[in-house]
């Protein structure tokens, strides 16, 4: 079930990449995803370019995928060290269905570079920087880009 | 505020552990068939009611078979059951029937429950398969059942099948919506998503309403669930499923038995109930065993419910209405319907019949200790709310808005004249009043007023309602004093005769 899934998803993912977003298995191992994604126009991210680990359970998809950031990134919903987990909705336990697929997933990871969701954040401070002083939560994002992310 | 963020942060962990350590139970998705008295031996030393229910839960029930607490408890144990029981029935061609009704239910998953066929195909193919997998082992049962228990304890497989439950459940629901709205708080949609499409949402008694409306009924099976809970009693409580055939009569089909316990769901299994023998004497015998334990235990049939209602209303009331210290709410309420407008028009005019108001009023207020017997001899049967009217001391208010109700009553069964066993006592103390209405009213009350006192105060809006006051109740004309051994008739005085139309003043003089 999961590996006939994931395969189908696969391929819909790779004969249309959404735009900003590349995929490819990692050693051919259709639970293990390297994803690559541009930081989105119109944010601090934008310029950056991110490679990011998708890890799709043996449950998949009645257990939810596991995403992380593997390019270090300033942001409220990332920590902020190497292993780059992040909290994003859709991928919790308690919201995740079935019915969601991987390509709503990675839409979502660029919806959250674009808006930032501090009241769900894993960085505390970086939360109360975007919501306190943006302009500075803004030149520290572009900062890390320009460090980490280029 | 970094404090509180951390606090927030530090709770949401918790709460994602707490959810991780669920989804880690030990045992298998479906364990392995068991004596009941495992059940019994799990709950030595729980409290008293769970003690008492688990010792007498395996003379009924034979085995059990736990499921794994994963928050899909409930539906897994539908899903299993209803495979076993195909198995069990060993019926080829009903097989192929539901091969071909599950796989036109991927239709109504679609178009009424709303889901992207692209992702459910998957999982409701593994339940057909399933199908199809034991219908080509029928001719060997064994090699079937254990085919059966390996793919629901199949991790890649089973979540499939338990999947496809819930998507049925929710199709259901959106197909019925207008029924079963008004079981729910919130809207469809937010019951859908939070309780149903969520992988480790736990069945509600409203999941397992809507899996076994789509899923078991039209198969004819009969679901019987077992609450092992706190509530009272020596016996589990138990509540039955049970398929409508086309005619709307509600058949007993062979029983899937559900053991619930608050917040998990095992199986039950009456051994005797002719395990792998499709033969109809076995069918016949599986329902006497229904029979029996629907006597055994307080089973609450919700189809029945109603008539037995209904002939309570008409019959037990004017059975009550005998019982003196019992006061019946207004006439047009519980079934004296005709005799009363006539009646009452022929009562209201003659004056003289004032004076037997003492008497029925007496029977409102009397709560002699022979009739609290009664009440309490019946109050187990029937409605608490019509017991709770009898014993209460304050039950000739219940009638007041009415006022000639409580008078009317006592004569209304006296002439009706039916064969009542407790009147017997009742009659001989009323007989007086029984001849005739308007005759010269009797002399057996010590304390009743002369006929001229009460042309002063015979106006039929003012005269009952003063036997309704508390003051009434309280005065020495009240003859159920005469069951308070503390009751003392020295503190009537002749002198406080004036007083009678005025109640509230005999105090104060």
């Amino acid at each position: 079930m999961a590996a006939k899934r994931i395969t189908r998803e696969y391929a819909e993912i790779s004969e249309s990449p959404p735009s900003g977003i590349n995929v490819s298995l990692d050693n051919d191992n259709v639970h293990k995803w390297n994803v690559v994604m541009a930081g989105p126009e119109g944010s601090p991210y934008a310029g950056g370019t991110f490679h990011l680990s998708l890890t799709l359970p043996p449950e998949y998809p009645f257990k939810a995928p596991v995403l992380s950031f593997k390019t270090r990134i300033y942001h409220p919903n990332v920590t902020n060290d190497e292993k780059g987990s992040m909290c994003i909705g859709i991928l919790k336990s308690e919201s995740w269905k079935p019915s969601s697929k991987i390509l709503a997933v990675l839409l979502a990871v660029q919806d959250l570079l674009r808006e930032p969701v501090p009241d769900d954040a894993l960085e505390a401070q970086i939360a109360d920087k975007f919501k306190n002083d943006r302009p500075g939560f803004e030149r520290d994002a572009k900062d890390a880009v320009k460090r980490w992310a280029k | 505020m970094e404090d509180q963020h951390n606090n927030v942060f530090e709770l949401a962990e918790q709460r994602r552990l707490a959810q991780e350590y669920d989804a880690h139970l030990e045992g298998p998705m479906v364990g392995e068939k068991k004596s009941s008295h495992a059940i019994t031996e799990e709950y030595a030393r729980a409290d008293p009611v769970y003690i008492a229910k688990t010792q007498s839960l395996p003379q009924t029930y034979s085995h059990y078979r736990p499921i794994l607490g994963d928050g899909n408890c409930g539906w897994r144990a539908i899903a299993f059951a209803y495979f076993e029981k195909l198995l069990q029935l060993s019926d080829a061609g009903q097989f192929e029937l539901e091969i071909a009704r599950l796989v036109s239910l991927d239709n109504y998953i679609e178009t009424v429950g709303g889901q992207d066929p692209s992702y459910f195909m998957d999982m409701t193919e593994e339940t057909i398969e399933l199908l199809k997998d034991l219908l080509a082992l029928l001719d060997n049962p064994q090699v079937a059942r254990n085919t059966l228990l390996e793919r629901f304890n199949d991790n890649g497989r089973a979540p499939s099948i338990i999947y496809h439950m819930r998507l049925l459940a929710v199709s259901w629901l959106r197909g019925h919506a207008e029924e079963y709205q008004g079981f729910l708080d919130g809207s469809i949609e937010d019951y859908c998503t939070r309780d149903l499409m969520a992988v480790n949402a736990e069945i509600d008694h409203m999941g397992m309403t809507l899996l076994i409306d789509i899923f078991i009924k039209p198969v004819g099976l009969s679901v019987e669930i077992v609450y092992l809970d706190r509530s009272e009693g020596t016996e589990v409580n138990t509540h039955i499923y049970r398929p409508i055939d086309q005619s709307g009569v509600s058949q007993i089909g062979p029983m899937i038995y559900i053991l619930y316990r608050p917040g998990h769901y095992d199986l039950l299994y009456k051994e005797r109930s002719s395990y792998f023998v499709p033969h109809p004497a076995a069918t016949m015998a599986s329902n006497v065993q229904v029979n029996r334990a629907t006597s055994f235990s307080r089973q609450h049939d919700i189809q029945q419910t109603q008539p037995t209602m209904e002939n309570f209303s008409n019959v037990d009331i004017e059975f009550f209405s005998s019982i003196p210290g019992f006061c019946v709410p207004p006439p047009s309420n519980h079934g004296f319907p005709t005799e009363f407008p006539g009646f009452q028009q022929a009562y209201d005019p003659s004056p003289v019949s004032t004076s037997v108001s003492p008497d029925p009023s007496m029977v409102c207020t009397n709560s002699s200790s022979s009739s609290l017997s009664i009440a309490t001899t019946f109050t187990p049967q029937h409605s608490s709310s019509l017991s709770a009217a009898m014993m209460s001391p304050q039950h000739s208010n219940h009638s007041s808005h009415s006022p000639f109700s409580t008078i009317q009553l006592p004569i209304h069964t006296l002439n009706s004249a039916q064969p009542q066993p407790l009147q017997a006592p009742l009659s001989s103390h009323h007989s007086p009043q029984h001849g005739d209405v308007a005759s010269p009213p009797p002399t057996n009350s010590t304390f009743r007023p002369s006929k001229y006192e009460w042309e002063a105060i015979a106006d039929w809006q003012e005269g009952p309602v003063i036997f309704q006051t508390s003051t009434f109740k309280n005065s020495h004309y009240n003859t159920a004093h005469y069951n308070n051994p503390n009751f003392q008739p020295e503190e009537w005085s002749p002198d406080c005769e004036e007083a009678f139309d005025s109640s509230g003043r005999k105090k104060s003089t």
